[in-house]
């Protein structure tokens, strides 16, 4: 039996962070992952000449060299920071609308400001207004929890009632819109301009939550985080990142097994002490750190009478969330050719982005919001010399992927596929004979590959009552700890982060 | 209960109340999410089992070197597949674990059994086990049916022409039947290379099928000069798909044969014309002989044998002759395996001292350039190794 300080479960990015950070301190840590490559959703393969990227689109918390952002920061601590070539994306994203037109959004506050003042200057007070809040709003957030982070112990009545009355005056903008939809938001500021708040809620497709259910606090800290620390991509997909933390992490001491799951968590008196792989070797730790979902971690891990009844009941509100229909494909030509300038483009069959994104409930894609984005814009070298990477597709339920038969499945799986294209076709004429390879990934895709209920793409639904201040974060079994997307913000920033952050408790405790 | 502070000042924002009213409703009449089933892999066991057990129900000689082996389910399913596809068919022989990829040749549009075809190949560790020692009855695990050299329906041509070489025609098969027998409207014209019609497999059946639809057209082209044969002769060169097809620019090609025939029939296509997006090829495996591909330092023979310690603690012998995933199996060795021709990374291997030779047709991710993994399937050791599994 061997013994660790921590063992991790899953090398998604979470679980590669945690563990990277805990090796960094000097602890006894080892990684488990089932799949022989690590990364989880952030990972490449391969098809014909193509490498095609699974899943990141736009890199936040990086921040420029001279003015690191904490994912930068991170990344230098583990020493890859300089292994890898980042990307400055020029643009934040486009907006196409169905009249044809559309909109490119450029990155910094000012340059913003000045481009959409221009394109609707009878609301420039309002873009001003609208920006000012966003940046007021994220200040005020930033400063609470670092306040509250300094105090762990819950304060007594009276010390209660005088924050209760303190908060809204001391935070007036985080009380005021802290638990408002992205809609109700977008309609205070800019009543009856949809294509303006279409323009400024592109975001909500990033966590799969439709305007009128996303909370505006995730968007607004999406525009502050992407406008002040830039978004980046990198040379070589999300596959490079991850290897280069799993890398990171043998070389800093940590142990890594590919191929290699976990079957079970050993409890004893209530504590979460250990493992047991695959193969039925058995390691103690004093920590676990779970990077799956917690349904699986209790439900599939743990022995019934192990599982604690306070995490059924805790987890019991949370709802597993969106997947996504997504098509990968590699052309013969270069994006000019077919008339793609921005690398990120979201697209809309109508100005009502609440009611198409209802068809995500759909078997196949009707007027669903479509995301594309063509990585060659960003990075000529993606690729082969004049030929182009893009992703493109659009969220979805699982449910009704899950009623199909498998008879039926290769049909659907390319009628969706079709229905895709011929939207693309209809935006860049010529796009479909350029086609030389393209993968069809749908919800069953997803999960198979990352073994989520629902195939799940964020984790849980976030919405306004199961994200942001109520995100699942506690554990229920002592010894067990959770880094990944379905407990925090997804996304590879937040989820980098967040475990980081974990882990860096962990090492003191262990 | 008295409120926590949290749930304090969330309780101050505007539709805070509200919002905490609401989980507080859920947390009670919810139901309990967290089941024993992993919900995923119950879902997907129809389409995507992890693995099949197979049992050869019929075996049928072609008296042409080569088997047909009918593979029936135990548990009596078996899940759909795209007409190209392989199975992964793995094989315990003389105490050593490995597997061969072999391509469906059944049409997919009855599932009672697949049908695999496996000819002799020179020194062929599987194939002789395959054709000398397997019997009706016998069982085999194998992969669920895997590959992307199928016809994709949203951007291939539904005219097809169809190049395939020795016992490359196996995928074809499975094609072909399933366009008959379905009536989908498509068209093909088969070119099938072969040394003499002795050795053609599936000719007949081929033949009669080219008779009885109109939208199947079937060339035997034979390469051997003394052979006996009144049809084609040579290689399908560029001028004689030109003759056998005349609208060859408004077709997708798909190419299945040996390692040499496939890349011939890949430069006579570009001869002619052809896009790379029209030109599809069915991967191969392992070469016959490794040392006469381009690149092999010229200062080995094939017959060395090198030292592999593998995960700092185990020293096993490879031959510079064959793959890693050779060794490796050889050696007992528990090697995650599905295409064992490069492109799949399931074998994936981290290098972490020693050379290889990495053998044409390799999928590399460019992390993986950058980090130094290979596929072991396609990489020879020619020196002494340390490789991290």
């Amino acid at each position: 039996m061997e013994n660790y300080d921590v063992i991790v479960i899953g090398a998604g990015n979470g679980g590669l962070a945690a563990a990277a950070t805990l090796a960094e301190k000097g602890k006894k840590v080892i990684l488990f992952e089932k799949h022989n490559i690590p990364g989880g959703c952030g990972t490449s393969f391969r098809r014909g000449r193509f490498e095609f990227e699974v899943a990141l689109h736009q890199l936040s918390h990086m921040g420029t060299e001279e003015k690191p952002g904490p994912l930068r920061k991170q990344f230098k601590r583990y020493g890859i920071e300089e292994e890898i070539d980042w990307i400055q994306i020029e643009e934040l994203y486009r907006v196409n609308f169905p009249d044809g037109t559309g909109l490119s959004i450029p990155v910094g506050r000012e340059k913003c400001t000045e481009f959409l003042c221009k394109e609707f200057p009878e609301h420039s007070d309002n873009i001003k207004r609208y920006f000012q809040t966003v940046y007021d709003f994220c200040n005020q957030a930033n400063e609470f929890s670092a306040k509250s982070e300094e105090s762990t112990e819950e304060p007594g009545a009276f010390k209660k009632f005088i924050m209760k009355k303190g908060f809204p005056k001391m935070y007036p903008t985080l009380a005021q819109y802290g638990l408002k939809s992205s809609q109700e938001v977008l309609d205070e500021f800019f009543p009856g301009c949809p294509k303006l708040q279409l323009a400024l809620s592109v975001y909500w497709c990033f966590m799969g939550m439709r305007p009128d259910r996303f909370p505006w606090s995730i968007l607004a800290k999406c525009t502050f985080i992407y406008m002040e620390d830039k978004p980046y991509y990198l040379r070589g997909t999300s596959m490079m990142m991850n290897q280069a933390i799993m890398e990171a992490a043998k070389r800093m001491g940590g142990v890594v097994q590919l191929n290699c799951g976990v079957k079970k968590i050993i409890v004893e008196n209530n504590k979460a002490v250990g493992v047991v792989d695959e193969n039925g070797k058995e390691y103690r730790c004093k920590k676990i750190i779970s990077n799956i979902s917690p349904l699986a971690t209790y439900g599939s891990l743990m022995d019934p009478k192990d599982i604690p009844d306070s995490a059924r009941e805790y987890l019991k509100p949370y709802t597993v969330g969106i997947s996504a229909l997504t098509c990968f494909i590699g052309l013969d030509c270069t994006p000019e050719e077919i008339g793609f300038t921005t690398s990120f483009t979201l697209n809309y069959e109508s100005f009502d982005a609440n009611k198409d994104f209802m068809d995500a409930y759909k078997l196949l894609p009707e007027n669903d919001p479509l995301i594309a984005t063509c990585y060659t814009v960003d990075d000529r070298e993606v690729s082969p010399e004049g030929t182009s990477v893009i992703t493109a597709g659009t969220l979805k339920y699982a449910e009704e992927w899950e009623k199909l038969s498998p008879e039926k499945y290769y049909e659907m799986k390319y009628e969706a596929g079709k229905r895709i294209v011929a939207r693309l076709e209809k935006m860049y004429p010529g796009f479909t004979s350029h086609i030389e390879e393209m993968e069809i990934a749908t919800p069953l895709t997803h999960m198979r590959y990352l073994g989520h209920p629902g195939g799940a793409i964020y984790g849980y639904e976030q919405d306004l009552r199961q994200s942001v201040f109520f995100f699942p974060t506690e554990s229920k079994l002592e010894g067990l700890e959770f880094a990944s997307g379905w407990v925090n913000a997804c996304g590879f920033g937040p989820n980098y982060t967040y475990a980081d952050k974990v882990a860096t408790r962990v090492a003191k405790e262990v | 209960m008295a409120k926590t502070i949290k749930e304090t000042l969330l309780g101050t924002l505007v539709h805070g109340e509200e919002i905490l009213e609401e989980i507080n409703v859920l947390r009670t009449v919810s139901e309990d999410k967290i089941s024993e089933e992993d919900p995923a892999t119950a879902r997907l066991k129809g389409l995507h089992p992890k693995e099949l057990h197979l049992m050869v129900s019929a075996i049928y000689d072609t008296g042409k070197n080569a088997k047909i082996f009918r593979l029936s389910s135990k548990d009596g399913y078996l899940p759909p597949f795209e007409a190209g596809q392989y199975l992964n068919v793995f094989t315990v022989i003389d105490g050593v674990r490995t597997s061969r990829p072999y391509s469906i040749s059944s049409s997919p549009r009855q599932r009672a059994y697949y049908e695999i075809t496996v000819a002799r190949t020179n020194n062929g560790f599987v194939s002789d086990y395959m054709l000398d020692c397997v019997n009706v009855g016998d069982e085999f695990t194998a992969s669920r049916p895997a590959g992307v050299f199928h016809y994709h329906p949203v951007f291939h041509s539904k005219k097809m022409l169809m190049l395939g070489g020795g016992s490359g025609i196996t995928p074809f098969m499975s094609m072909i039947r399933e366009v008959l027998e379905a009536g989908l409207e498509r068209d093909m014209i088969l070119l099938y290379g072969c040394r003499n019609a002795e050795a053609a497999l599936f000719h007949d059946q081929l033949t009669a099928l080219s008779e009885t639809f109109k939208n199947f057209r079937y060339y035997l082209v034979v390469s051997d000069e003394d052979a006996v044969w009144s049809g084609e002769r040579g290689f399908m060169t560029a001028e004689l798909i030109k003759k056998l097809c005349p609208d060859y620019m408004e077709r997708t090609a798909y190419i299945c044969g040996p390692e040499i025939m496939n890349q011939f029939c890949v430069d006579q296509l570009q001869e002619l014309g052809f896009a790379q997006k029209n030109i599809r090829r069915e991967m191969f495996g392992a070469a016959k002989d490794i040392t006469k591909e381009a690149g092999w330092p010229s200062n080995l023979n094939g017959s060395e044998i090198f030292k592999i310690t593998v995960n700092n603690d185990t020293v096993i012998e490879g031959h510079a002759n064959e793959p890693l995933l050779t060794a490796l199996e050889r050696a007992g060795i528990r090697v995650n395996v599905c295409c064992r021709s490069g492109e799949c990374s399931l074998c994936r291997v981290q290098l972490v001292s020693g050379n290889v030779f990495l053998s044409k047709g390799m999928m590399l991710r460019k992390a993986d350039e950058k980090y130094g993994y290979i596929h072991s399937c396609k990489s020879y050791p020619i020196s002494d190794l340390s490789i991290l599994l």
